[in-house]
């Protein structure tokens, strides 16, 4: 029998989740030697035409990275559903939306005023638009049509497991594979990392008071910390409180809070607002009931962006998905 | 989309929800444009349910709590924080402020919710829904 067949896909991503693959270093000879990558645009030269021509179901496993809001991302997601046995949302733009999410903020209209308008290194006096198609010297040319919308993968198509992170580490991918090839599963629809939160695993823990109560938040380069102390302690937000384990911390190790790329834990429906409670909780006024609603807002001060900085990964799955 | 007002009222349980199931026995109150949902505090009320209200056709959110110093377990003060907050951040996403209200009834003042909810169903009658925004597209 031959060997299991992979497959790589990317979509509205940065190419930051490639690098991931890349980043297994060795590791990536045993990943090659225990199965056959039959496609992945970034690094084979294999064609939409070789998958078309696999039975469906022929691939074994398929990681996709990238959010979808184009009808040619929809194309290739549907066709890579079809010739796969499981597919795995990979990162945190395939999982949640990520930052290519943030686009639900605005729509089509918008994007493409600001992109091809309004940007000050803009020339584009005629008010040429992208469009499906155009006509160039008799010839019919076409693009991907463009959607008011962005979608995590499993808006689009059935979903068999979700790899979180921007990128997901080396370990969780390792992990994933490794799983996948021993048939060691955990049920249908699982995020393929610990159900921890941040918190709970972060270096800095140890210093994190019993009881944290903030007066004012803080901006984090406007505060002078101890590399070694809890963020909150000092008033600055990290969303490690709410958002799952399993980054092996790297922005805390790089004295950055958490803005919560792992997303929700297991049971929240809705990892920005969770965050937005949380934090609010952790908010103590020194004159609370006399407090009126300015005072809070001044407390709030430094959130200039709730829904951006709360929403940074997960806006296309949340509850909204995104603004009316 | 419905094209009469729906409101949802969160409630606590241990103040003003018992009064407002009474309160609502008076026909001229009864209505089904406002719908009390009971909480275990305001401070238990996760915000996600906020949410989830707006998402499944609600045109306002209110949200009550005790006055200052007459919660036990100062969730008022939590509520009103998440709400401030929340308010904010829905703004961003097109749902007006105004959609999400905040109040504080004591245990005695259910009237004066009933009162205060009906005023908050006619203002944001003036509103209508929220936009929809189709699945996928």
């Amino acid at each position: 029998m031959g060997k299991p067949k992979v497959a790589f896909y990317w979509c509205a991503s940065c190419g930051g989740c490639e690098e991931a693959v890349v980043d297994l270093a060795e590791d990536i000879l045993k990943v090659v030697e225990a199965v056959d990558i039959v496609f992945w645009p970034v690094a084979l030269d294999f064609k939409k035409s070789d998958v078309e021509a696999m039975d469906d179901g022929e691939i074994a496993l398929t990681f996709i990275n990238g959010a979808v809001r184009t009808d040619e991302q929809r194309e290739m997601v549907e066709l890579l559903r079809r010739k796969s046995g499981l597919v795995v949302a990979f990162g945190s733009c395939a999982h949640l939306g990520g930052i290519p999410g943030l686009a639900n903020f605005y729509d089509r209209k918008g994007i493409f005023e600001r992109a091809y308008l309004t940007t000050p290194s803009t020339d584009n006096p005629a008010g040429v638009f992208p469009s499906k198609t155009s006509q160039v010297d008799g010839e019919e040319l076409t693009l991907p049509g463009f959607w008011n919308t962005v979608h995590p993968l499993d808006q689009v198509i059935d979903v068999d497991y979700y790899l979180p992170g921007c990128a997901p580490p080396a370990d969780l991918i390792m992990d994933a594979v490794n799983a996948v090839l021993s048939g060691q599963l955990p049920g249908k629809g699982a995020v393929l990392a610990p159900s921890k939160t941040l918190c709970d695993t972060c270096p800095r823990s140890d210093t994190k008071p019993e009881k944290i109560s903030i007066e004012k938040l803080k901006r984090p380069h406007l505060t002078e910390m101890d590399p070694d102390k809890c963020f909150l302690e000092y008033g600055v937000i990290c969303l490690g409180i709410a958002t799952r384990s399993g980054c092996g911390e790297r922005c805390i190790n790089a004295n950055m809070p958490c803005r919560g790329c792992f997303g929700p834990v297991d049971g929240v429906k809705d990892h920005g607002v969770r965050s937005l409670s949380a934090i609010a909780s952790l908010l103590e006024l020194p004159d609370e009931e006399n407090a009126t609603e300015e005072d809070i807002l001044a407390a709030l001060g430094p959130i200039a962006d709730p829904a951006g900085l709360f929403y940074m990964y997960s806006l296309p799955s949340s509850l909204l998905r995104r603004s009316r | 989309m419905a094209d009469k007002p729906k409101v949802v009222v969160f409630c606590c349980n241990w103040s003003v929800y018992p009064g407002l199931q009474l309160t609502r026995l008076d026909p001229s109150l009864r209505s089904d444009e406002i719908e009390p949902i009971v909480t275990m505090c305001s401070g238990r009320l996760n915000p996600e349910l906020v949410i989830e209200a707006f998402r499944n056709g609600a045109w306002g959110v209110m949200v009550t709590g005790c006055p200052p110093e007459e919660c036990d377990h100062d969730g008022n003060y939590n509520a009103r924080r998440r709400m401030t907050l929340l308010r904010r951040a829905l703004g961003q996403l097109g749902i007006e402020g105004e959609r999400l209200a905040m109040g504080w009834y004591s245990a005695g003042e259910s009237a004066k919710l009933a009162k205060a909810a009906t005023e908050f169903r006619d203002r944001i009658s003036q509103l209508g829904p929220l936009a929809e925004v189709p699945e996928m597209a």
